[in-house]
């Protein structure tokens, strides 16, 4: 499979179905690569999934899609302990992919149950951007008949809030969009603020639209509870201890890290947001507190 | 056969008085002694039920057990018996099955990447898996019992000479460490009454007949001693899953105290006390009794004219508590989500 099939087929995938994550496309787009590799060991394999996974981050630089290639091929040295015949090894990890796609598909319902009693009636909610898996919690909130108001940020540069609070009205939730410069004003008549993430780090801390940070910072400084929703395959190994060190292939979009002279010029897209701002962690995996995140890491990686 | 018909009588009759006794709250039942009795009972339903399989015995369980813990939302030992039970239930059957243990017990991203897709199913049945769970329960009957003696033998490490502790109401698992403590230091006592029910006033005599130097004091009293006290040692009702406290009405203020004294904050409690739930909104923990204590009905005139609460726990939040001392040990309020994990299975979580 040619690099542009590869690309097309990941296009193709966030074109059809507009609410799937990256991260899942991008791995849908690996198993239709690892069906159609031609190779015959694993380690061709690998570094070909190496190669397919370098093509896809250059068209969408985010996390998620990172942390979703890497799940990938941690998915397939596990099974390739397991099973030294390499065809019998491919059939069983093509039957696994797909298991894994299907749990995974259901991840955002099973988030949504866990997270919707945290939202009491008469809330006031504020979020940032546009997150699908925070549309799903408040559709599951809105289902078991509770009240509640959100505040959106407006989220420049592309004002992904805007989308969000379309979506909301659809819903019939009663929306304010506000400017990202008035999250410490609102922050008071606030009861709880909830945000997605596009990467969870290994210190429990998220990586996620540029702002949040803030929102963190004057969550913490009034006693608000700050809330983070995230599917278990954003979980990304990385450590950042300040904006810094969150890589540079992360920050900007792609087509920028290709074109520019001068990265310092450009504003960053996404920030990170450090484990002691956040209370709690809603996955698939449960309701984690941050501590709890390194643990689910290791059990995976070593 | 008559004889089950009667026992499965007696057992009813036992469930029907221990629910009632939960709904009535009246008193102050001892956490170990609910904690005792839920286990009891669930062992009689297991030997005398009528279950095939695994997953039938879960099912029974799992109803009784949510009965008995909607007779008393804030009893939270009932649940976590319940849910210490149905997780032996699996470990019995697993081991029966031959799994090893860790292997599909808990969610994770592991599993989630390698599993085959097979959902345990619970629906073979054995006939030893009656009398494992049976001996497994027993061996937890035993573990309680030891419970209080495993964390008082910790109070040497935790309490030195001439030390000033302060703690707040009538806590047997405090008690039982200050005395053990006191056979070989010498410190001081300050207890908090704990208005209205003042149970201070009864810790306090206790601590004093074993030559403990204690002071009572009332409860608004705390923050102007607290510059002078070295620890604060408390009891609780229930740990929550995040590492929160819900213990007796008057602890939030006592913990804020502290922390602002930077005074460390120490919590002694067993492990049949930490509960899978979350502190949500639902706030199903609270229960408000008579508020006659705190204003008297012969106000009569005053009463009509307010609202007169009386709540009974407090919630204080994880970031005010230093150390958890429970009978495994001394543990920091973030490390609880690994305890959780060890005691109950996720999917026991909502019962």
């Amino acid at each position: 499979m040619s690099t542009d099939d590869l690309i097309e087929a990941f296009r193709a995938q966030l074109r059809d179905d507009p609410d799937v994550a990256s991260a899942v496309a991008a791995i849908r787009a690996l198993l239709g690569f690892l069906k159609r590799d031609r190779g015959e060991t694993i380690q061709g394999l690998r570094s070909s999934l190496l190669d397919a996974i370098e093509t896809l981050s250059r068209v969408d630089s985010s996390v998620a899609v990172s942390s979703g290639g890497e799940l990938f091929l941690r998915f397939i040295s596990l099974t390739s302990l397991e099973y030294s015949d390499y065809s019998k090894c491919k059939e069983i990890m093509i039957e696994r992919g797909e298991i894994f796609l299907r749990k995974v598909s259901l991840s955002r319902n099973k988030i949504a149950k866990l997270c919707h009693p945290f939202i009491r009636d008469g809330a006031r909610i504020l979020t940032h951007a546009y997150s699908r898996v925070v549309l799903r919690v408040l559709e599951a909130a809105v289902e078991s008949k509770k009240r509640f108001s959100v505040y959106v940020t407006e989220s420049q540069p592309d004002q992904a809030g805007q989308k969000m609070a379309k979506a909301l009205r659809k819903l019939d939730i009663p929306v304010t969009v506000i400017l990202d410069a008035a999250v410490g004003y609102i922050m008071e008549k606030v009861d709880l603020v909830l945000v997605g993430a596009e990467g969870v780090v290994e210190s429990g801390g998220i990586i996620n639209k540029i702002g949040t940070n803030q929102i963190a910072v004057c969550a913490k400084a009034q006693n608000k509870p700050f809330y983070v929703v995230a599917e278990s395959f954003k979980f990304v190994r990385l450590f950042p201890l300040n904006q810094q060190d969150v890589p540079d292939k992360f920050k900007y979009k792609a087509d920028t890290l290709k074109t520019s002279q001068n990265l310092t010029e450009e504003h960053p897209w996404i920030d990170y947001t450090s484990p002691s701002l956040i209370t709690l962690l809603f996955t698939d995996l449960g309701v984690l507190t941050p501590s709890a995140v390194s643990d689910e890491l290791i059990k995976l990686y070593l | 056969m008559p004889g089950a018909a009667e026992r499965g009588a007696e057992l009813r009759e036992q469930m029907e008085a221990f629910v009632a006794r939960l709904r009535g709250g009246g008193g102050r039942p001892r956490s170990e002694d609910t904690a005792r009795h839920t286990l009891a009972l669930l062992r009689k339903i297991i030997a005398h039920g009528h279950w095939g399989s695994a997953g039938e015995l879960m099912e029974l369980i799992r109803a009784e057990g949510r009965r008995m813990a909607a007779a008393q939302p804030s009893e939270t030992t009932v649940g976590n018996m319940v849910r210490r039970v149905l997780k032996v239930i699996r470990e019995e059957y697993g081991r029966l099955r031959g799994r090893s243990e860790e292997s599909d017990q808990q969610e994770s991203l592991h599993k989630l990447l390698t599993s085959g897709g097979l959902n345990e199913d619970f629906n073979t049945s054995y006939p030893t898996l009656k009398a494992n769970v049976i001996e497994a329960i027993n061996e937890l009957l035993i573990e309680l019992e030891g419970t209080t003696d495993n964390i008082a033998m910790q109070a040497l490490e935790h309490i030195h000479s001439n030390e000033v502790i302060m703690t707040i109401g009538y806590s047997r698992t405090v008690e039982a460490f200050l005395k053990e403590a006191a056979r070989k230091r010498k410190f001081q006592v300050i207890v908090a009454e704990c208005a209205p029910f003042c149970q201070g006033h009864e810790m306090a005599v206790r601590l004093s007949k074993e030559n403990i130097e204690t002071t009572v004091m009332s409860d608004a009293a705390i923050f102007a001693v607290m510059s002078r006290v070295n620890k604060v040692i408390i009891g609780t009702k229930t740990i929550l899953a995040n590492g929160a406290l819900i213990a007796v009405s008057g602890t939030h203020t006592l913990a804020l105290a502290a922390k602002h004294h930077s005074t460390p904050l120490i919590v002694c409690a067993p492990m049949f006390k930490l509960s899978p739930q979350f502190p949500n909104e639902e706030d199903s923990f609270h229960k408000f009794v008579s508020p006659q204590e705190v204003l008297p009905f012969t106000e009569g005139e005053i009463l009509a004219k307010i609202n007169v609460h009386c709540p009974v726990f407090d919630y204080v939040p994880p970031e005010l508590i230093t150390l958890f001392i429970s009978n495994i040990g001394g543990n920091a309020p973030s490390y609880i989500y690994r305890l959780m994990s060890e005691l109950y299975h996720p999917d026991d979580y909502e019962l």
